[in-house]
């Protein structure tokens, strides 16, 4: 039923237009880099991603860019969901909290703000107040897969 | 030797790829082999489904990085072994090209892939991972293959896939071109329609299927 709501919600996400998801993807390598800039900043990191999980957590702010970009260039529910319920798997049985993810979404869209086009932040903004409004949900389902995995394995 | 083994599940091959046992692993193939399970029945049903299951204990925790190397490099090392002993020795006048795209570094998809072709009878040029498109552009202009195939295993690289296609379809219109990948394990194929010439294959049985229609 969760997934089955977080899929709803994801289609009624609208494709952007061709000139955003071109910004986009032409700054990424500009986003990581300050991305991971301003997490490092951060006193409380570690209680965020968990221990010795620095690289991992600038992994995922590569990989959650060029993630972006491919769904910004074609809008798919249902590679969006999938993978995104996959990145809260895996992140979160290798010691990242949930606090993490409220944290990565907020400074996304603090950068964003200041460095894409305003035409550009506008156009993707849902998709990210989509991922922080449903953090919760992606907890809950992923911890059936989390412990489902404990119980087979 | 491992004998009479009819149960041909992929938990026992998942065991000795885990415990980095590659001489086990290989007489497991091997026994499945001459218990004529199929070359496809034993990559979709034992050796995918057991890599999966590994990329699935990383991601819960389970087993490290470097266990997921070493399982990835016994499966390579039992491809490379298996290909040679399946390849059909009389060749057809055929030849493909595999290749990853660039920036995409999981080759063993589009081994097996090469494998079936090989089995096929058909010249195969495997290239592997992370093929720069330039060059991969120059390869294929020399060669003159019958049809490239190109293998996605990571979602987002998708605008690297889409940028080479473009590059293809410009520098050379005609030629036939095989998509395949767990990319596209929860959608996304829809895209290739606007690539004529394009034809997206999601298993090895498809593939199987699209070479014997063309002979």
């Amino acid at each position: 039923m969760d997934k089955n709501l977080l899929l709803e919600t994801a289609r009624q996400l609208k494709q952007v237009s061709n000139k955003t998801s071109e910004e986009f993807e032409q700054k990424g390598d500009q986003l990581i880099s300050k991305m991971n800039k301003l997490m490092m900043e951060r006193l409380d990191i570690e209680k965020l991603t968990g221990k010795n999980n620095i690289n991992m957590m600038k992994d995922n702010h590569a990989n959650h860019v060029r993630f972006i970009s491919s769904i910004l260039k074609h809008h798919n529910p249902d590679v969006l969901v999938e993978t995104v319920l996959w990145v809260f798997s895996a992140y979160r049985s290798h010691g990242f909290t949930t606090n993490y993810w409220a944290a990565q979404l907020n400074t996304w869209l603090q950068l964003f703000k200041t460095d894409l086009s305003p035409k550009c932040y506008e156009e993707i903004y849902p998709l990210y107040e989509w991922m922080q409004i449903n953090i919760q949900i992606f907890v809950k389902v992923s911890n059936k897969d989390i412990e489902a995995s404990n119980s087979i394995m | 030797m491992v004998k009479n083994t009819l149960n041909f599940s992929h938990k026992t091959f998942l065991d000795f790829l885990l415990s980095g046992n590659h001489l086990r692993c290989s007489e497991l193939v091997q026994s499945y082999l001459d218990n004529k399970i199929t070359v496809n029945e034993l990559y979709e049903n034992v050796i995918k489904k057991a890599l999966y299951d590994v990329g699935e204990q990383w991601e819960y925790n389970k087993i490290s990085v470097a266990s997921e190397h070493l399982a990835s490099a016994i499966v390579e090392a039992i491809l490379n072994e298996q290909g040679l002993k399946t390849a059909f020795k009389h060749k057809i006048n055929k030849t493909i090209i595999l290749t990853c795209v660039e920036n995409e570094f999981h080759q063993i998809g589009i081994k097996m892939v090469a494998n079936v072709f090989e089995m096929n009878g058909w010249n195969v040029n495997f290239l592997g991972a992370n093929t720069p498109t330039k060059d991969l552009i120059s390869f294929v202009k020399t060669t003159k293959p019958d049809l490239l195939a190109i293998s996605l295993s990571l979602y987002f690289n998708l605008p690297v896939l889409e940028n080479m296609l473009q590059l293809l379809n410009k520098e050379l219109p005609n030629l036939n071109i095989l998509i395949g990948g767990q990319a596209f394990r929860h959608g996304g194929q829809d895209i290739f329609s606007k690539y004529p010439h394009t034809t997206y294959l999601p298993d090895l049985y498809s593939t199987e299927l699209f070479i014997k229609n063309l002979s």
